[in-house]
């Protein structure tokens, strides 16, 4: 046991070498050997040292480090042996907001520091209404402009360039708001810089604009079986194709902890400059602390300090002078001979009859939301709660790999029934899987509450990380009825794009949460919009002279309050007067006419209606359960130059820059984990041992000894 | 001369190869003493170290009936406790049970394990937990990781190095058993009553 405990310390053992060595001397009694056999113990001490010794400290380490740092990335080459990551990712966002549109040129450096060629590939997110323009890749002093090629084209251009040795980059896009980006022939020691250029509306919501961008990905819940059976291909993500997500791998890359980096790794250099046309009253941040310079009408802000890490979201907020509010507005550009024109109108706020309610409140408790967002979610819940009146009716189900409700069918918002819910919420704990077609199951077929007239609402919080969102969709299309869905998203990184659309299906509005302090602040403009819309039965008529234009969104859904009309129209002139008009809580009609000489000149129209024109013919292609009109999609991605699920852009320099004899690793950059959140993945420990290894060589040296020795042992010529 | 280099080479590979054997000697004498302490454990319900500078205790006892093993299972991977046992990796409260075990001392029989295979899990309240293998895969754990959301609490999984006979012990394949609970048919003592 003593031999045990000493054998476990290797500092300990270090000491023992010359011991278990030194035991050998004895069998040795011939006085001729005495004098070599001491040189052998010395080499015996020195190989050992050499040899085993670390041999067998580093399989003790490896199993150490393993199992304490769960979800650390260890990239393993093709022989087994662990390596240290080889590229550095630097990125810098440019972001340049004018009017309704911000548009952002975003570069990230693929800094090689290992000393063979690399491939990188990095999933990240962008914002869930992007509309990608432009992909430009630069090595050294070159730069290669990407084009637009359709999906599949682009990835055997790049493959072809990739192992014809050339420089290459490519982007795809996985989902609306997460892309993958694949540099090929990094050199050693070289930089690559890939510039992808996108724009995106900008929010406007309560007399606040705001901007979000994604810096990172909550790791997604991907339902379903898994349909490989073992990993045989090489493979980006660390989850594997299920029955629900056939894509599982290329959306889910793996996930680090910031100490996990290269500490000059996964940093982004942000700035932004705002310029909106009136005098604003301030910019704040939830995510950062913000520098400010103001110069004339236009604003300069970045986060303080140089880089960020990119684990969560940076959230922009600039507010106009209280009564300077902008309640219209009209941009106008004329693109290739045509013109777009883009007009926000926003209703005035009014409130009807008080609405009696069934409210039902979804809670995502899944493993996501471990750490931070389950305290988010909760007090978000505790919030609804709150803001329940007598007469309303309520229930509360949480779902994680099974959903759960709280009562059989819902309840009347009194004392002790609410005292109840209280204490339940907190003790919600999150684990487990993101089952939520489950949850929405559940809330759809739940029995009615026993009061007539009431207005049928369901509030779902939820991080939104899964894999499934279009089968969502359509779950909550087609099985809602007449109730209405709203969002709250919680988290660093919330899916953005699956709260948004869940909640336009669902004929609703969504809401976001940072932070814990700004739960107040974003769940009252909520409760207030879930009051009732303030608008409904909207129709805009565009002055076009009797001939059909195409508009985006087609068909404006309700507005609710606080909330603008925004569309684009592709083919009319900037004159005459646009007109609009709904129908007011409580039935009374409300029209408003804009005066369209007067819009202001812009650019990314042309783009911001072609992405929203292709986001139509997709919903077009669900609503009818046909598959997309490709053809058209092409050509209107072709034709603006912007990314669709069927097109990615591809740059390829022609000469090729590595030698045919040297070997391109692959390296899948990883994500940060969001801020306050929880690590969900193991790794694999290390579970062998050297010894058969060990076994192995000492048994070959005992038997070449031994042939040796019977050689020599044979008459000398 | 000739002589000196081969008791050299005699020297250093007797040497290797006490310290290969070693392990496995180690990892086999070592169940013994977690025996005794695994004993101690479930008589006094308290974690009882099995020898006093122990970094880990025993947690369970793990029986292949079919494959005719029995061993203690160790708290953690951590430090060298899967040089003693298997380990059970620390997973949360709602996570499944994961073991892992060296693939070249205990865990060596899971290469002959089948799905149908019983597995039975000895808990400290002396409950025994059956099993039954619902299915084996390997898995490369350079691009896999475990989701521990995916399985629910009640999966077994038995995790170890692949291939079996390989002698490169960083290999990055994983040769993973899942396991499901048996519910036990119930008592009917009704009859007896009656």
């Amino acid at each position: 046991m003593m031999l045990l405990s000493l054998l476990a310390n290797p500092a300990v053992r270090a000491d023992l070498y010359p011991q278990t060595t030194r035991t050998i001397r004895p069998l040795i009694s011939k006085r001729r050997w005495l004098r070599c056999a001491e040189g052998v113990s010395l080499w015996l001490a020195v190989l050992l040292m050499l040899f085993v010794h670390p041999l067998y400290a580093e399989a003790s380490d490896r199993q150490a480090g393993q199992a304490e740092e769960a979800g650390q990335l260890y990239l393993i080459d093709s022989q087994g042996n662990r390596q240290q990551p080889a590229l550095v990712l630097d990125s810098e966002f440019q972001v340049r907001v004018s009017g309704l549109l911000a548009e952002t040129t975003l570069t990230r450096e693929f800094r090689n520091t290992s000393d063979s060629w690399h491939e990188g590939i990095f999933v990240f997110p962008l914002p869930e209404r992007a509309a990608v323009f432009g992909l430009t890749m630069t090595v050294g002093e070159r730069r290669i402009v990407g084009r637009i090629e359709p999906r599949a084209k682009a990835r055997e251009t790049y493959e072809k360039a990739k192992s014809a040795g050339q420089h290459a980059a490519t982007l795809e896009q996985q989902r609306p708001n997460l892309f993958t980006s694949r540099v090929a022939n990094i050199p050693p020691g070289e930089t690559v810089r890939v510039e992808v250029r996108y724009q995106q509306p900008v929010s406007y919501r309560h007399g606040e604009f705001e901007l979000r961008l994604p810096t990172t990905l909550t790791p997604r819940y991907m339902p379903g079986e898994s349909l490989i059976e073992t990993a045989t291909q090489w493979q980006a993500g660390w989850a594997t194709a299920t029955t629900q997500v056939p894509d599982a791998a290329e959306i889910s890359p793996f996930t680090v902890r910031a100490a996990d980096v290269d500490e000059r790794s996964h940093r982004a250099r942000i700035e932004l400059a705002i310029d909106s046309g009136f005098p604003l009253a301030g910019v704040t941040s939830p995510s950062h602390s913000l520098v400010t310079e103001t110069d004339g009408g236009r604003v300069v802000v970045r986060p303080e300090g140089r880089e960020v890490l990119m684990d969560r979201d940076l959230i922009v907020r600039w507010r106009p002078l209280t009564g300077r509010e902008p309640t219209a507005a009209v941009f106008h550009q004329q693109w290739q001979g045509e013109d777009f024109l883009m007009a926000m109108i926003l209703p005035p706020d009014a409130t009807g009859p008080v609405l009696r309610r069934e409210l039902l409140f979804v809670i995502d408790t899944s493993g996501s939301m471990a750490g931070e967002s389950i305290v988010q979610a909760r007090s978000a819940l505790l919030k609804g709660l709150d803001s329940l009146r007598p007469g309303d009716y309520f229930n509360v189900i949480q779902f994680n790999s099974q959903a759960h409700s709280l009562f059989a069918r819902p309840v009347p918002a009194e004392g002790h029934y609410l005292a109840r819910a209280r204490q339940y919420v907190e003790g919600l704990n999150a684990n487990g899987g993101t089952e939520m077609a489950g949850a929405l199951s559940l809330a759809m077929a739940m029995e009615p509450a026993p009061a007539e007239g009431l207005v049928q609402q369901m509030v779902f919080i939820t991080d939104g990380a899964v894999g499934n969102e279009l089968a969502l969709f359509e779950r909550i299309r087609t099985g809602l009825d007449e109730r209405r869905l709203f969002t709250v998203g919680i988290g660093s990184a919330p899916n953005m794009h699956f709260l948004r659309e869940a909640a336009r299906w669902g004929r609703g509005e969504f809401t976001a949460i940072h932070n814990t302090g700004e739960v107040n602040r974003a769940l009252n403009g909520l409760f207030a919009a879930m009051e009732a819309p303030v608008m409904s039965d909207l129709t805009v008529r565009w002055p076009t002279g009797g001939n059909p234009v195409e508009t985006v969104p087609a068909r404006p859904g309700d507005l609710f309050q606080g909330s603008p009309l925004v569309q684009v129209v592709r083919g009319v002139p900037a004159g005459g007067e646009l007109e609009v008009s709904g129908r007011l809580p409580g039935g009374r009609p409300w029209n408003t006419r804009l005066d369209l000489g007067n819009a202001a000149p812009a650019s990314g129209l042309n783009r911001q209606w072609a992405r929203g024109r292709i986001d139509e013919l997709m919903d077009a292609a669900r609503l009818q359960g046909e598959a997309p009109d490709e053809p058209a999609i092409l050509e209107l991605s072709v034709q603006h130059g912007v990314m669709s699920p069927f097109t990615s852009f591809v740059a390829v320099e022609e000469q090729p820059a590595r030698p045919a004899d040297e070997k391109l690793d692959t390296e899948a950059v990883p994500t940060l984990l969001p801020a306050g959140s929880r690590d969900g993945m193991l790794r694999y420990p290390q579970t062998a041992t050297a010894w058969p290894l060990l076994a192995a060589l000492g048994l070959s040296g005992l038997v070449l000894a031994l042939a040796m020795l019977l050689l020599n042992r044979r008459p000398t010529w | 001369m000739v002589n000196r280099l081969l008791l050299l080479l005699f020297g250093a590979s007797a040497t290797v190869l006490m310290f290969g054997l070693w392990i496995p000697f180690k990892a086999l004498v070592a169940q013994e003493l977690l025996a005794l302490a695994w004993a101690e454990t479930q008589a006094r319900q308290v974690e009882a170290r099995p020898w006093p500078w122990a970094d880990t205790w025993p947690v369970a006892r793990l029986e292949l009936p079919e494959l005719g093993v029995s061993m203690i299972v160790l708290e953690g991977l951590h430090g060298e406790s899967l040089a003693f046992g298997p380990g059970r990796m620390v997973t949360g409260e709602q996570g499944p049970v994961i073991l892992a075990g060296h693939r070249d001392t205990h865990f060596r029989p899971l290469e002959y394990i089948e799905p149908g295979h019983r597995v039975q899990l000895q808990g400290q309240d002396q409950q025994w937990q059956q099993y039954q293998v619902t299915g084996t895969r390997v898995v490369d754990s350079r691009t896999e990781s475990i989701d521990t959301s995916t399985f629910g609490p009640d999966t077994l999984l038995l995790v170890t190095c692949y291939p079996f006979d390989a002698l490169d012990a960083n290999g990055p394949l994983r040769f993973v058993v899942e396991a499901k609970p048996v519910n036990r048919p119930v008592q009917k003592d009704t009859v007896a009553a009656l």
